[in-house]
């Protein structure tokens, strides 16, 4: 049990997992409503399609920063103190942005993707009416205020309690030649996405708010390549982060299971500070296509995607398998979920960096490649450590235990996430161009593979937040006597 | 032949990566001293990190002088002395300057857009992608293709632009070389 977690900060953690666990499923079934119609096994109009697919989008990425949030505070306040009325503002200012998005989408039709590119939701508007765009782009905006809001607390906490976020990065051992190990994991991590995650967010809320102004009075233009700068430096760095706080679970519950010291010794430090500098960098990889970018600043954006998968495959998960190897490690529920999301985070990665090869990129930019890449790190690496969190936190929280459906439900989660991504990753081989709401007859079986796992998928899903509800009911209630350990 | 590099070396390096969780998840039934462990660890680590970084060094290498807008490269290849072709995006439809080619033809496309951004993605008869930039609205984009092969070609919208995006299609001829064929 996490005694220095504030009670008020522990119940908010429940509705973060919550929230993020209901919407998971209604957004997984959104994923494969798509699929069945590029499948042709059912018919919907590509204004839903379209529709639909901005929903899933907006809220995959958006489920995926609560419940990693809610892990970076659930760690965090082991090590500094946290106001959990900070944690409530995020979580109120979060629901009343993804309200907002859900009425664009559902009451005003509003279909132009989560990425909202620029000059796209003006056009849109003057088709459709501005009220879309507007609610859509301010949702976004409230949003986003409602994170910032949270990082800059953090980088006030982390300041007073190890001197800046440059000593929480464990500067003064890599630079000034401080001997022992730096901040824990869960300090490391939290300054890596606060420096990053508010770069993104101004990024984000600069051309959210031009492309208001835009709607508003469409004599204020903003150049349409500066634009999607701004745009993908928002939405790739915030995608990218959710999976930099999730970690932080693996981190101490692998510790944990293992009764293993996971400490940031000076390559541990100096990975993360790379992460942090590659972070920032490697947004670029989305506009390899865009001929006009400085060929230079192109170069970049494929060399540090190269680099950003060392810090990931060389210290993260390298230093999973080296923590768990010959360990006698507990398996459950949870430990085997944090070693998988590993494998997930290291598996998505893979063609990620093949597909930021510019000669590469050139054949397969926008193909559903892509999505392939991202699903594998987002479905096996991030919600798997988020769901992995959620049966922690009832096991330390409450007395939750593994059963025999949870095993099932794991394999069954990750056999079927195999055939997914494996379907997505097929079809950018074969140039299925991603985001068409119809397919050519040659794309349509690797749909329908898709759409089949998709539904295993789902109701792995549906299993996960059941066995989640099902353990809530003894949180804070039955916690055994001196209980401190989900290992043990 | 990219398609198949990539889908090739995914497998190939996802495989690797399975052996090595199957491998841990098989030894963490047994029990070793962790400082011994990584002793080790760390001394593999360090040909580990070296093999990844001669693989992508290796990688950059052969790919950055192959970039696909590098003008330099196409006038030293003399892709630009062939056909110039104006392209400009608009929802849902592509306006060319010219639409039939001949098998041979080195084409340099110049592509923009009217209203939105949007992707010209050009396939090949067997539906392969075979070369694309994206359409702008203020910027002019370059790509090279020579057609090597007859056959009917299509120009596919690879950027999300609404709710027409998967009809914004069209159909470009490249006939035999020395003419159209009799059939």
């Amino acid at each position: 049990m996490n005694e220095a977690i504030h009670p008020l900060a522990r119940k908010t953690v429940v509705w973060h997992l919550a929230v993020t666990s209901l919407v998971l499923i209604l957004m997984m079934i959104f994923g494969v409503i798509m699929l069945m119609n590029q499948g042709e096994m059912i018919s919907i109009t590509p204004q839903w399609f379209y529709k639909i697919m901005t929903a899933h989008g907006t809220g995959m990425v958006g489920i995926a920063a609560l419940g990693g949030t809610a892990i970076l505070w659930y760690f965090l306040s082991k090590y500094v103190k946290l106001n959990p009325a900070i944690l409530i503002v995020n979580f109120v200012l979060f629901l009343t942005g993804v309200s907002m998005v859900l009425i664009a989408i559902f009451v005003f039709d509003f279909s132009d993707g989560w990425t909202f590119l620029y000059p796209l939701p003006a056009q849109s508007a003057k088709m459709y009416g501005a009220a879309g765009a507007v609610f859509f782009l301010s949702g976004m905006l409230v949003l986003g205020f409602g994170f910032l809001i949270l990082y800059m607390y953090l980088a006030a906490r982390l300041t007073a309690v190890y001197g800046g976020l440059g000593k929480a990065l464990g500067w003064d051992i890599i630079f000034r030649g401080k001997k022992g190990y730096g901040p824990p994991a869960a300090v490391v991590a939290t300054a890596m996405v606060i420096i990053t995650n508010s770069t993104a967010l101004l990024a984000g809320a600069t051309v959210l708010a031009a492309s208001l102004v835009n709607i508003i009075n469409p004599a204020v233009t903003m150049d349409p390549l500066l634009a999607k700068h701004l745009t993908y430096a928002f939405g790739h760095i915030f995608a990218n982060c959710t999976i930099y706080m999730a970690v932080i679970a693996v981190y101490e519950v692998l510790s944990e299971y293992t009764k293993r010291p996971w400490k940031a010794n000076k390559v541990f430090l100096i990975a993360w500070n790379c992460s942090t500098l590659f972070t920032l960098m490697i947004y670029t990889h989305h506009l390899l296509m865009d001929f006009a970018v400085p060929k230079w600043m192109l170069i970049i954006g494929q060399v540090f995607s190269y680099a950003n998968g060392l810090p990931v495959m060389v210290v993260t998960a390298y230093g999973a398998l080296m923590i768990v190897y010959r360990s006698r490690m507990k398996w459950d529920f949870t430990s085997s979920l944090f070693f998988l999301s590993m494998f997930g985070w290291v598996a998505g990665a893979i063609p990620a960096i093949i597909d930021a090869t510019i000669v590469v990129n050139h054949v397969m930019h926008n193909t559903k490649w892509v999505p392939g890449h991202f699903h594998t790190y987002m479905g096996m690496g991030v919600v798997a450590m988020i769901i992995g969190f959620m049966y922690y936190f009832n096991k330390t929280e409450g007395n939750q235990e593994h059963r025999g459906i949870d095993t099932f439900t794991i394999a069954l989660y990750f056999v079927f996430f195999m055939g997914l991504v494996g379907s997505f990753l097929y079809a950018g081989g074969i140039s299925a161009p991603r985001r068409w709401s119809e397919h050519l007859p040659q794309w349509v079986l690797s749909d329908q593979v898709g759409a089949v796992s998709g539904i295993f998928i789902v109701l792995a899903a549906i299993i996960f937040t059941a066995r989640f509800f099902s353990g809530l009911r003894c949180v804070g209630s039955q916690v055994p006597y001196q209980k401190k350990s989900a290992a043990g | 032949m990219y398609q198949q590099i990539a889908m090739y070396a995914t497998v190939f390096f996802v495989f690797l990566l399975a052996l090595a969780f199957a491998f841990v998840y098989g030894e963490s039934k047994r029990s070793g001293e962790y400082s011994t462990i990584q002793e080790k660890g760390y001394k593999i680590r360090k040909f580990y990190f070296l093999g990844l970084i001669a693989i992508m060094a290796f990688a950059t290498v052969m790919t950055l002088g192959r970039l696909p807008y590098d003008s330099n490269q196409a006038e030293a290849e003399g892709l630009n002395e062939g056909i110039v072709v104006k392209v400009t995006g608009i929802q849902y439809a592509w306006e060319m300057s010219e639409e039939t080619f001949k098998a041979g033809d080195k084409v340099q496309f110049d592509v923009t857009a009217s209203d939105v951004t949007h992707g010209f993605g050009l396939y090949n008869e067997n539906m392969e992608l075979v070369a694309q930039t994206q359409a702008m609205p203020g910027y002019t984009n370059t790509v090279y293709y020579t057609f090597k092969e007859p056959g009917t070609y299509q120009i596919l919208c690879l950027e999300y632009c609404s709710a027409g995006h998967h009809v914004m299609v069209k159909e470009i001829v490249v006939e035999p070389e020395g003419g159209a064929s009799d059939e």
